[in-house]
Parts: structure tokens; sequence; C-alpha cells
């Protein structure tokens, strides 16, 4: 035997699923679109059946083929004609395809044989025989029913914790997207029974969006416009306001939305009525609300005190009134309930998925027999070959069916026609295209011996598409499934990808150093055109020396600067601005790279408003001086820690690659340090591709070996960093904040593999160290009992070491720690640094 | 924590409105720029107007006016749609609300 952990809300207006698994109930989301909740309705269109949100939109322009709300027809001989098909179908049949869908949100690859669905507790034997036969057809062997009352009360029980005795009456109250129910609850040593009920199967939130535009926007156009019959036409099906009309519904939801979290909205639209322009400003109060959706919810009150009244309850006699569907959400609703019953209300389990959540949390404690396939599936891994005794017994074999498909697996169009080819028993058989994202779904559709869809595709990325086969009853055939990959925009055999990233070299003012920034990446097809927003790091003087460097290069877009070719270089210097250019003003780099290669650069400098136009050929190479001069000492530098790293950690033959590196590079220095920028000489070009050799080896010190060491010492870094911050007093939000942007780009630094983007990221955890350690008050008393017992010569002025001094003693003594820290700080800053200042007059490319 | 879709919505709004005002030339500079911002961020914007309609577009929720026809436009939108590109996946994280109408 075993638990059946699944829990499904087959709802009238939507439907969820959820698994019980180690003490914790997850309601799955539908892979199209990630939404928990899936629109109970079924569309048979022209060429395809559609399942959920997308059917629901058909649903009032096409009620004969388009169906909703069959919940309420369960169990009843009612059959629908459907006109695209010419045939019946029943609410059993809509219901298991609902069913069938819910089935597809489970993304941990099981497929379940047994589930608990829930029933309205007004169901009767003939509906829940029906629902009963609906979860068969879907495919369940084992199912148990679950009265939504009692599931929803499971939901509170078992979600909210402590041992407190929940024996009494509790009142359900579910007000959802179309309909109402109420329902008594009585707990009794831990069983639950609904004593009584009472429902409204055409009450719902539906009905507070309608009370908005009926009572609000409707009037205010009638009084701004003056047109007497407006009223009369705006909700007639193709009538002249129609368009108008939904563009109104969206608002009225998103102003009743708006309600819930601030009390008021506005509702602001134009449009042209009648030959006219309008343009409208209508406001929501909170009185207003309240006053036109009180006569709704009095309506759901009414049926609540029924069900009192019908057993002789008082609200004294209920524990809490348990809150469920999505309705319960407007604060209006919450006030009303509490005002006019003086019960209290508990909204502690989410109203949207409660139903669902107590339904799996009963399917934990049921149990099934499950069937030899299942059984054999699950033990396969452990014991392969008693799995294969079992199977020998069940046909796998593939049905009597081919499908191939013909496609091209990059494109250059907004959509990709993709050929389906069928041999076989295909008559009766379905496909159906998700698109991986969510953005696309075919819905079923007939297979027939050759078929073609269009599939949109996103730009610039690659397009993930499944293709999936299924039998007359909607049941997947697995074996059949087809995956489908088509690149936007990249690798298109009529256009060449470039064979590296193309980036530009910007300003890590905080690391007195430079990094990359990629502007094309490699692979993408030619030609390219982007726009970059930058702002300037540094002020420079109207006719000044100083400039800015908009430097392109070509490369490892993870590796240093420095390891890249520089293919276009544009120096805009002080003497070419019209005014200065203050630090922080904005600078946009327009970048279009042609097939041919060929880089066309235009700056705009938003301050001063002027315009720079430079053309590049990449075989033509662009050097700044000042530029590589600061380069090199950079790279001295770092090879200088990489020797005294590899001394560190005791690595000889690594520590003697790099000191020859090292060695090679000062050959340049003198030679480098010698040139005058007017130099016309190959010299400069010569020192540059030197240096950039030596850095790209640089990279590789090590190889894997020292990769996987830095790795391996970023994840001890980071929980050290971790724990830090848990014990910081003062800015733990900020903290903490920078540690998850550090933690985000893990996976793309270590995929790198790159020495210098892994150390980047390895110093910036460091520094985060130091900033955690700051804010932390036994630290910062720690230092302060050091800075205090140092003499004079260790600071720049000692008399106002002296004054800080006495501000933190007597802050401390008052336990004033905020105070304390900004004296601490203070004085640290008084201190006389010993620090090897590199790079002190760092100038950079001058954007940020 | 803000919701980025919850800007970009707002946004959106804020530049169908002046384009209906007849003023986009005056912040189309603007308007690139702060969707560039979001763009750098991963999110992939889109305003659909325009567009073939199906019923095979899971990206939007259309309020359909008019008859249902087999050449369907999508003619207004009111929320754009949102993708978002995380770890080398794209993903939908918000449906466009759009308008469709047969033309």
């Amino acid at each position: 035997m075993k638990p059946v952990n699944f829990g499904i809300d087959l709802g009238t207006t939507n439907s969820l699923i959820a698994k019980y698994e180690a003490s914790k109930v997850t309601v799955f989301k539908n892979p199209v679109g990630q939404k928990e909740t899936l629109a109970s309705v079924v569309a048979y269109r022209p060429d395809r059946v559609l399942v959920g949100d997308k059917a629901r939109e058909y649903l009032v322009k096409d009620p004969v083929n388009v169906f909703g709300s069959f919940k309420r027809k369960m169990g009843t001989d009612e059959k629908y004609y459907v006109v695209n098909i010419d045939d019946n179908v029943t609410p059993v049949q809509l219901s298991s395809l609902v069913l069938k869908e819910l089935k597809n949100f489970i993304h941990t690859g099981e497929t379940p044989e047994a589930c608990v669905i829930t029933i309205p507790a007004s169901f009767d034997t003939m509906q829940s025989n029906a629902t009963l036969k609906a979860g068969q057809e879907a495919g369940f062997k084992d199912i148990f029913l679950l009265q939504e009352p009692i599931a929803a009360s499971l939901a509170f029980f078992n979600e909210t914790a402590g041992e407190e005795n929940k024996d009494g009456y509790w009142l359900v109250y579910d007000f959802g997207g179309g309909t109402f129910d109420a329902a008594l609850v009585q707990s009794t040593d831990q069983e639950l029974k609904v004593v009584d009920h009472e429902g409204n199967n055409f009450l719902g939130g539906v009905d507070f969006d309608f009370a908005i535009i009926d009572m609000i926007v409707v009037p205010e156009i009638i009084r701004q416009t003056g047109i007497t019959d407006f009223e009369q036409e705006f909700r007639v099906k193709y009538g002249k306001y129609e368009k108008l009309f939904y563009e109104v519904m969206y608002y009225a939801e998103e102003a009743k939305k708006e309600l819930s979290a601030t009390g008021s909205a506005y509702i602001e639209f134009s449009t042209e009525l009648d030959g006219k322009k309008y343009d409208f400003s209508i406001p929501v109060t909170k009185e207003k609300a309240g006053e036109i959706f009180l006569p709704i919810i009095n309506e759901t009150i009414k049926l609540l005190n029924n069900v009192l009244r019908n057993n002789g309850l008082t609200p004294k006699d209920i524990r809490q009134v348990i809150l469920v569907g999505g309705s319960t959400f407007l604060p209006q609703v919450k006030e009303q309930l509490a005002e006019q019953t003086g019960i209290s209300l508990n909204s502690s389990v989410d109203p949207t998925t409660a139903i669902a959540v107590g339904a799996a949390w009963y399917a934990a404690n049921k149990q099934y027999e499950p069937s030899i396939e299942e059984t054999a599936a699950e033990h396969t891994e452990q014991a392969i070959e008693t799995a294969n005794d079992i199977l020998s017994n069940v046909d796998f074999s593939p049905p009597d069916l081919k499908v191939e498909v013909s496609y091209n697996k990059s494109s250059r169009d907004k959509e990709e026609v993709l050929l389906i080819f069928c041999e076989g028993t295909y008559e009766d058989k379905y496909y159906r295209l998700v698109r991986s994202d969510g953005g696309f779904d075919s819905g079923f559709v007939q297979l027939k011996a050759k078929k073609t869809e269009f599939l949109p595709l996103i730009p610039s990325v690659t397009n993930h598409f499944t293709l999936a086969i299924f039998d007359k009853n909607y049941d997947e055939l697995k074996s059949l499934a087809k995956e489908i990959h088509i690149s936007q925009g990249k690798y298109a055999i009529d256009g060449q990808p470039l064979p590296h990233d193309i980036s530009i070299e910007v300003d890590d003012v905080e690391n007195k150093t430079t990094r990359l920034e990629a502007i094309f990446e490699r692979n993408s097809l030619l030609p390219q055109k982007r726009t970059l927003y930058r702002e300037i790091s540094k002020t420079i003087k109207k006719g000044s020396k100083d400039s800015i460097i908009i430097s392109i290069l070509e490369g490892d877009k993870n590796s240093r600067p420095l390891s890249n070719l520089t293919i276009g270089c544009i120096e805009i210097a002080g003497k070419d601005l019209k005014t200065d250019l203050v630090k922080g003003s904005d600078i946009e780099i327009q970048l279009h790279i042609t097939d041919s290669r060929v880089l066309n650069t235009t700056v705009f400098l938003v301050m001063t408003q002027q315009e720079f136009k430079n053309v590049f050929s990449i075989s033509e190479k662009k050097i700044n001086l000042e530029r590589l001069k600061e380069q090199y000492t950079s790279l001295e530098h770092e090879l200088t820690n990489t020797v005294k790293e590899f001394q560190y950690n005791q690595r000889e033959i690594w520590e003697i690659k790099a000191n020859a590196l090292l060695e090679e590079l000062h050959t340049v220095k003198e030679r480098l340090f010698r040139l005058k920028k007017n130099d016309k000489s190959d010299e400069k070009y010569i020192i540059a591709e030197k240096i950039m050799r030596l850095s790209q080896e640089a990279d590789k010190l090590g190889g894997n070996e020292r990769i996987s060491l830095m790795i391996e010492d970023y994840y001890y870094r980071k929980d050290q960093v971790k724990e830090t911050i848990n014990t910081a007093d003062f800015e733990k939000e900020e903290l903490k904040r920078q540690f998850i942007k550090i933690e985000q780009s893990e996976a793309s630094f270590i995929r790198s593999k790159n020495v210098s983007f892994i150390q980047t990221k390895l110093e910036q955890l460091y520094d985060l160290h130091w900033k955690a350690l700051g804010n932390t008050t036994s630290f910062l008393i720690t230092k302060f009992v050091e800075f205090r017992d140092l003499g004079p010569e260790y600071y720049r002025d000692y008399n106002g070491a002296k004054s800080l001094i006495k501000l933190g003693n007597a802050a401390l003594e008052k336990e004033n720690y905020p105070e304390f820290r900004r004296h601490v700080y203070s004085l640290s800053g008084l201190l006389h640094r010993a620090d090897f200042q590199m790079n002190s007059d760092f100038k950079g490319t001058g954007i940020g | 924590m803000l919701n980025p879709a919850h800007i970009i919505n707002q946004l959106f709004e804020m530049q169908s409105r002046i384009n209906e005002a007849g003023m986009t030339a005056n912040f189309e500079r603007n308007f690139k720029r702060l969707y560039s911002l979001f763009e750098e961020e991963g999110y992939i914007i889109q305003d659909l107007t325009g567009e073939a309609y199906t019923e095979s577009r899971t990206d939007c929720e259309a309020g359909i006016s008019g008859k249902i026809g087999s050449r369907m436009t999508i003619t207004r939108t009111l929320k754009p749609v949102i993708y978002q590109k995380k770890d080398g996946a794209v993903q939908l994280l918000q449906k466009a609300v759009v308008i469709a109408e047969n033309k």
C-alpha cells in the first residue's frame, strides 16, 4: 500500500492540484504561464481543443463550442452539443479533460494513479459518482472524494501551528470568482463533519467588478459625454462600445486589486466615443467601494446566517470563520463579516489554494494499492532484474505510429514553420506543442499525414518547444514526444556568427581597475546593434587634458580587459567639450557591427548634447598609450600577488611559472614608460601584444586545479560571510542584499572557469566580510579598544583622535551603539594608512 | 522588494498615454533608455499591438471585441508581455492583457 498524496480542487471556475510530501504541501503551477490555477473551461475550436485560461477567452463569443461551469451539471443527463465536432460531450468528459490538464502541472515526472478530488458539500450521490467517473476517465485508478469545506478546514487545522483543542463549530466562508458557499463544520476529537451548508452558484468576485463598472464608471461616462443610451449599448454583444467594455473590465479588476492593497484607486483611460475624444480619471474611494459592494456582501452574510439559524446556533457558538476563495482578499468583505456577525475571522491559509492544500493533507493519510506498472517503474533503479521480469508481461511497445518533424534550427523571423509528418494510425490521435517559457500552447490538435504549425519565437534566444502525442482519450503516448529547439537571431546560415565576445571596458572605481561588459556575445549573428547607457565616472573640465576613453575589445568577456584585443577606441578629451562634463552625467554609446565586421560607434553626451562618431575596421588596431601603462601596472600588481599566493600555498611549480611571467613583463616596462604619446613607431603595438599574451597566460596559471581551489575557497568564504552577516547589528538588510547579488552571479562565474573573474568575486566576498564586521558591535568594540591604546605616531591628528576616543567611551557607556559606531569609523579615518596604494592616481576610462 | 512587473506596467501605461497625447517624440529617448535598463536585468518586454492573434497565444489574455474570425489582430495592449531570462532559460513572467479584433 502507498499513500495517495495528490489532492485536486476541481472547481466551478478554477481548478488546482497539490501534493503532500515530507510534512509539506506543494501546489503545482501550470507550465504554461506559471499560474497555480487552471480555468475550468474547455473550448472545441475549429481545429483544436483548448483547456484552461485560453479557452475562457472564447466563452462569451463562441458559446456553442466553449464550455465552463459544467461542474454545476455533473450527475445530470445533460449533454452539450459541440458544433465544431458535430458531437455531444458530457460534463464528465469535460471534467476529465480538466483533470488531465492538471496532471500536466506535475513537474516531478510522476504520473499519479490515485488522488483525492474535492466536491461541494451539496453534491448528491449522482454528482459524486459523476466526479468519480471523471477521475477514472482522466486515468486515476483510485479516487477518494472529499467535501470542500472539510478540505478548507483541514488546510487551516494542519497549516496552523499549535496543539490547541479545535473541537467545536466552525464556519467555512468560501467566496470564489463565480460562486459562494457557506458551510458549518463540526470538529469533535479530531473528526470533521459538515453539519449544514448554503450556497449561491451565481455570486462571486466578478460581481464586484460589475458593481464598479455599473455604479461608478458608466454613470461618470454618461455625465461627461451626455450619451444617454450609453448604458443600454455598453454591454451589448457586438455593440459599438464593446471594445471599450473589455478595456473597462480590465481597469475595474485592477481597481479592485488596488482597493485590496491601498484602500482607494483611480480608473484612468482615454477613448473615442461617437467621434469625440475623452480622457477619464475616475476615483474609486474606499467609502464608495464599501457602499456599492455592500449588497453583494450582504447576500453572502444572509446565507451564512441561514446556516446558523437552521441549526439553532448563534455567533457565540462559532469558534471562527475560515476564509476561503479569492474574493475574501477584499477588505470590505472582511470588515462587513466581522462587523455583522461578530465572529472572529481566520485568514491564515491562502484563500486561493486552501481547498487543494486540504485535499493533499487528506491524501497523505489515504492508502491505495499501486499497479504493476507503477511498482515496476519505481523499483527499476533498485532492482532492474526483478522489474524486467514483471515488465516482460506488460506491453510497452510503441504504438503503430511514426511521427517526424522538419524545421529550421535557426531563424531570423518572428515565427518558424514546423512540418509534422505521420505514418501509421494517426487518425484518432492528437498532438500538442508547448513552448517551454509558457508563451505558446497549440492545444490538442488532430494529427494528419502532414500538418503545418507556425511557431512564434522570442527574439535573440533559443526557443524550446515540446511536441507531445496523445491518444483519443487525450492520454499522452510518451515514447513519441519530441524536443524542438530553434535559435532566433543566432547561428543562421545566411549570416556569420561572431567568433568572440565583443565588450566595452568600463571603470570599477571601487577596486581602482577596469572590467569588461559584454556588448555582443559570442555566436550572435551579424549584423548587431545595441545602445549602452552609462554614467561618466569622473568630472572632465572643458579644455583640460583629461579624457574619456571608449575602448571596444574582442575576446572572452569574463577575462580581464588586458587579455582581450582592442578593436576600437574613441578618446574624447576636455578640449573637445562645449562645457564641463560632470561625474554622474549620462553617456549613450550606440554600437553597430556590420556583416563585414565594421564597427560603427556613436557616442552622445547628454549633458553637453554632443555627438561623436567613429567607424573602425576590425583589422585596424587602436591603442591608447596611457591606458596601456595603467594596464601594465595592474597586471604587474596582480602577478606579484599571484606569486605571493602561490608561495603561501606552497605551490612551487606554479610559483616558478608566475615568476617567469612577471620577469617577462618587466622586460617591456622601461620601453613602455619611455614611449611618448606621439610616437609613430610600431613599438606600442608590439608591447600591447606582449602584455595581452602574458595576461592570457596569467589566466591559465595553475589550470583547472587552481580554479577548483578558488571555487573551494569561494564556498568556504561564502559560509563565513553569511555567518558574519547573521551576527551583524547594523545594515543587515543591505548586507544581505549584497550577499544575494554575489550569490546570484555564482553560476555564471563558476561556469566561466576564468581565474580573474573568480578572483574578482572572491575579493567582493572578502570586502563584504569586512563590511559585515564593521557593522557588528562586538567587533567594533574590539577595534575601538585597539585604537584607544595606540600612540600619537599612529594618528594624523592625535588631538582629534583623543576627542573621538572620549566621545566613543561615552557612547559605549550609554550603550548608544549607532553613535559609538560613528565614532569608531571617524577614529579609523584618522589613522595613518600603510597599505599599498595601488593606482592611487587611477584614471580609467571615465565610463562607469 | 519592488516587483519589476508593476514598474514595467506603469511605465508602459505612461508611454501609451503619452502616445495618445501625441507627445511621443519628446520622451522617446527616455523610454528607450528605461526599457533598456530592464533588458539589462534580463527582462524581455513586448507590446503585442499589431500582431496576429491566435488561440495558441498563451502569452496574452485577450478580450475579443466583435466577431471571432480567422484573421484576428491585437488592436490594443493594456499590459505588455514580460519574459525573464534566468540561468540561460526564458520564463513567462507576465501575460499581456490585450484586445483582439477581426480585421
